[in-house]
């Protein structure tokens, strides 16, 4: 029964593994490729089933004077629009949380728990009905198809990620750790960087992932708010695609967009594995 | 080190409120400079609220803080030089125990000196000397707690240290040696120490004076042994004492006795401005003793149990409806079903409703 169960797990676990990186590893052949190996019959090991060439990746960094489709200038922008736009989102989430999880808030019927909706019911509207007032009102302000424009509106995307995730972590943290710091000394904003901030590191952490996440993998506003100055890297990933689809290059520019997600993926891992969570203040 | 007063104070969680609720009824107190201070009650009763109101981390709703004759009612935690340990050990988890313990001197911008002199009598006197380099969060919660009450111990100049329940998650032994550090403590550095607690073996040996409180109301406050011996109000005695007071329904008989059933017990107490209702009867079971030659203040009884806590024993008694305990020496050899017990006139306490006359 043992053997079996183990058998049952270990079979499992491999089926869920190949799952998970076979396309990765069919992106990783396909990227190359060129167009004969693509197209004309099934092949899958370099040098016996067919001849690898860069081709595919060559065309990434290509200028399009010289026939390619040069993806580095909009994947720095997407990092420099994902990081600044995260950064601040996790800033002023995280003080917008620490007020609403140590203070009281009224107005009229509005509490706390209402202000942590009315920013969590930002996520829940359906984007489109953001594009047209996003639209006027970057067009109004003449940051349509800038850098600085993309920045603005996705903090307005990223904030209510970190306040609701930051919210629900500083809830965790027991109100006497502030208290303590006051009792030892701490006037209430030392209490709150000397004190809380350090240990909501894991929070900042998990909440800063999601912001990069959500920021980065954005198509629908980077597609509708830029036009030819700016462009986002997944808008120039779509623009790759022809009549004839260039699957050798479309492979390596999902790679090379994936690549940072991963890393920061296996950092956050590393932190978050080391304990740093779990019975911290209790 | 300061004189802690407390004057006319009361708190509600709701005042505005149309019909606020008091977790705190208007009250007076002080406590003396470096003596050792008990808050007993039950849960809810307001003991951290008023712990809360002297660090200043509630503004009472009504009434005024003075330390040493200075109004701090409106000066926030940081400027009262307070220290406070919680019921559950808070501790910086991302510091090692040594900066843990430094923490309330460097915000107060201590030399380094001072503060490594500080930090090692404090470790040294709670035993963390050797787990000074380690991560806070590694000890178990126990040594937090430790922790804790070091970073309350650290300074030596606080005005008091109010503690809330600290011993709750220490086991036994440690909890004992830790008591006695405390006292020690307290009479080495004469600090003020006030100490919130439900177990009332814990406040007995611990306090000067202790502080009952019962749903907001201070009840009684006094020496252990008069808390023992004479309690206040009907609350405090069944409160204190393991098992709580014999309490009984009585009528007033003279001016110094009263009956129950058909029994005149005497006591020592003038009855003779009382009117005859809701009169009780409140003895020890420690001075309930088994009579010998007595002639007075006899109660014929039946035996219903006796159990052995080693110690001594507990004997359960009835008369009628009414069950008498009383603890009697491991010695004492009980042959017959039916004894008469003795109340010693100078131990009876009468209450008229629920208040000691």
């Amino acid at each position: 029964m043992e053997k079996l169960y183990k058998f049952l797990k270990y079979t499992f676990i491999i089926l869920w593994t190949v799952f998970i990186v076979a396309p990765f590893l069919w992106a990783v052949s396909t990227s190359f490729k060129d167009f004969q190996s693509v197209n004309s019959k099934v092949t899958y090991i370099p040098w016996l089933d067919f001849e690898p060439t860069l081709e595919g990746w060559r065309v990434l960094v290509k200028s399009p004077a010289r026939g390619g489709v040069d993806i580095v200038e909009p994947y720095f922008n997407s990092i420099f629009v994902t990081c600044t736009a995260s950064l601040i989102s996790i800033i002023l989430g995280t003080l917008a949380a620490y007020a609403l999880s140590r203070f009281t808030f009224k107005a009229g019927f509005v509490r706390n728990n209402d202000i942590t909706f009315f920013f969590i019911s930002q996520r829940i509207m359906p984007p489109i009905v953001l594009s047209i007032p996003f639209f006027i009102f970057l067009s109004t302000i003449g940051l349509l198809d800038s850098l600085l424009g993309l920045v603005v509106v996705y903090i307005v995307l990223l904030m209510p990620i970190a306040v609701w995730i930051m919210v629900d972590f500083f809830n965790r943290v027991p109100k006497e750790l502030d208290e303590t710091a006051l009792i030892d000394g701490c006037n209430p904003y030392q209490a709150f960087y000397k004190v809380v901030l350090p240990n909501s590191i894991p929070g900042l952490i998990v909440a800063g992932m999601f912001c990069i996440i959500f920021g980065w993998i954005d198509f629908f506003f980077a597609f509708i708010l830029t036009f030819t100055e700016v462009q986002l890297l997944p808008v120039k990933v779509v623009a790759l695609n022809s009549s004839i689809t260039p699957w050798w290059s479309l492979s390596a520019s999902a790679l090379i967009s994936v690549a940072p997600l991963i890393i920061v993926a296996f950092v956050v891992e590393r932190y978050l594995s080391k304990g740093n969570l779990s019975g911290a203040l209790k | 080190m300061a004189k802690i007063e407390l004057s006319n104070i009361s708190h509600s969680y709701n005042p505005n409120d149309l019909n606020p609720t008091y977790a705190l009824n208007p009250f007076s107190m002080i406590w003396e400079n470096g003596k050792r201070y008990a808050i007993l009650g039950p849960s809810g009763c307001g003991k951290t609220t008023m712990l809360n109101i002297v660090s200043g981390l509630v503004k009472p709703s009504k009434g005024n803080v003075l330390f040493d004759d200075n109004d701090v009612t409106n000066l926030i935690t940081e400027e009262r030089n307070i220290a406070q340990v919680f019921q559950f050990p808070v501790i910086y988890s991302t510091m090692t125990v040594f900066d843990n313990l430094a923490f309330p001197l460097r915000c107060r911008n201590f030399s380094e000196e001072k503060i490594e002199e500080r930090v090692k009598s404090v470790s040294d006197t709670l035993r963390l000397s050797t787990f000074l380099n380690m991560p806070a969060r590694k000890l178990t919660a126990d040594q937090k707690q430790l922790i804790s009450l070091g970073r309350g111990l650290v300074r030596e100049d606080v005005a008091a240290v109010l503690m809330d329940e600290p011993l709750t998650v220490i086991d036994p032994d440690l909890k004992f040696r830790l008591r006695r550090n405390l006292k020690e403590i307290n009479e080495e550095y004469k600090t003020t120490l006030v100490y919130v607690t439900h177990d009332q073996n814990e406040a007995m040996t611990f306090a000067d004076n202790i502080i009952v409180m019962d749903q907001g109301e201070i009840v009684q406050v006094g020496l252990p042994k008069d808390l023992f011996e004479r309690p206040k109000t009907t609350f405090v005695g069944y409160f204190i004492g393991s098992p709580a007071m014999n309490l009984f329904e009585t009528q007033l008989h003279s001016d110094n006795s009263v009956k129950i059933n058909d029994t005149t017990i005497k006591t020592n107490t003038n009855l003779s401005k009382l009117k005859n209702n809701n009169i009780k009867l409140g003895i020890r079971s420690e001075f309930v003793k088994v009579a010998k030659d007595e002639s007075e203040n006899l109660l014929e009884v039946n035996i219903q149990k006796i159990e052995d806590f080693g110690n001594f024993k507990l004997l359960t008694a009835k008369m009628g409806q009414l069950t008498i305990k009383s603890k009697i020496n491991r010695e004492t050899e009980i042959s017959n079903n039916t004894i008469k017990l003795h109340f010693p006139a100078e131990k009876c306490c009468v209450y008229q409703n629920n208040k000691l006359i």
